[in-house]
């Protein structure tokens, strides 16, 4: 397949800067200038650059860029308490509405000709499983301190190790079907469009699969924040 | 209206990761066994730890799925 035309790298190339042509670079240098890290630094500019500009200050009647954000905000907080609770949504707000901004700009950009999401990469989706992963088993240790072991005990005494090695292999497993399921979806975008764009561009044969990418994209983003935040209620309540 | 969406993309989480947990889970065991088998234990073992946590993790994927039908029986 043709190498995708990128904007960032084209420019990073004309700067001198070395961009790798293999999925994982070699040198330091060229591990910072991949494509799914030069993105995602647009993307945490965006993110702090955008809402700066349409916020400005908060007022008590909202303008529309305020409004927007409102709403916006106002939804996932009601979304988390409505798995979590008042307290535990407040104590993982920040880090659920980071990952749900973060995985929707990220995805959406890929839908412009010369961006790509960097969510269409292992290595994002991964870290960011990770992140979840290793924060929803501090806050069952955190909640139920080291009776935390219960959960991983089943029901049964007599079952207890074998149940044990179970729960140990789902939980690796929640770990690998979250990565993989954002990534695999983003990837099938990007590389359908890739695709298409280079088969039939002109006949606007890519036109539904950007539909569909919108659809992909958001649903994407709801998915993995709202299994991260069934993961921490699992680990927050009390094991059965 | 509202609530009907924000339930159907609850389902829509729970579901799409139900069939893909069930797939992990027996990659992942097999993988442990295989790994114990031929790097920890240098072959000595092979294949019986193979076998054994393959059946685990194939026991794992059918309990992520048996928790699943409680879970829906339970409402």
């Amino acid at each position: 397949m043709e190498h995708p035309i990128l904007f960032i790298s084209l420019i990073l190339q004309a700067l001198g800067l070395p961009v790798p042509h293999t999925p994982v670079g070699a040198t330091m240098l060229e591990k910072i200038c991949e494509p799914y890290m030069t993105y995602t630094w647009m993307v945490m500019a965006f993110l702090i650059i955008v809402p700066r500009l349409t916020m400005g200050k908060l007022e008590m009647v909202p303008g529309s860029g305020q409004n927007f954000w409102e709403v916006m905000v106002g939804g996932l907080m009601d979304f988390c308490s409505e798995n979590l609770g008042e307290k535990g949504a407040k104590m993982l707000f920040p880090m659920m509405a980071t990952f749900f901004f973060y995985i929707i700009i990220a995805n959406m950009i890929g839908l412009i000709p010369g961006f790509m999401s960097p969510t269409s990469s292992l290595n994002i989706t991964l870290a960011m499983t990770i992140i979840v992963w290793v924060t929803h088993h501090v806050l069952g240790f955190r909640y139920h301190g080291l009776h935390y072991y219960k959960h991983f005990m089943g029901p049964n005494k007599w079952l207890a190790p074998f149940m044990f090695l179970l729960e140990v292999i789902s939980n690796f497993a929640r770990l690998i079907s979250l990565s993989m399921r954002l990534f695999g979806n983003i990837l099938a975008k990007e590389v359908l469009l890739g695709v298409l764009f280079m088969l039939a561009g002109a006949f606007f044969a890519p036109l539904p699969i950007l539909c569909l990418g919108v659809l992909v994209s958001v649903i994407q983003a709801v998915v993995f924040v709202l299994l991260s935040l069934l993961y921490c209620a699992g680990a927050m309540e009390h094991a059965h | 209206m509202a609530d009907d969406r924000r339930e159907m993309f609850r389902q829509l989480a729970v579901y799409s990761q139900a069939g893909m947990s069930f797939v992990f889970s027996i990659l992942i065991g097999f993988g442990m066994g295989w790994a114990l088998d031929n790097k920890v234990f240098d072959g000595k073992t092979a294949p019986y730890l193979t076998f054994i946590f393959l059946g685990l993790g194939i026991g794992a994927g059918f309990k992520g799925l048996w928790e699943l039908t409680r879970k829906i029986k339970d409402g």
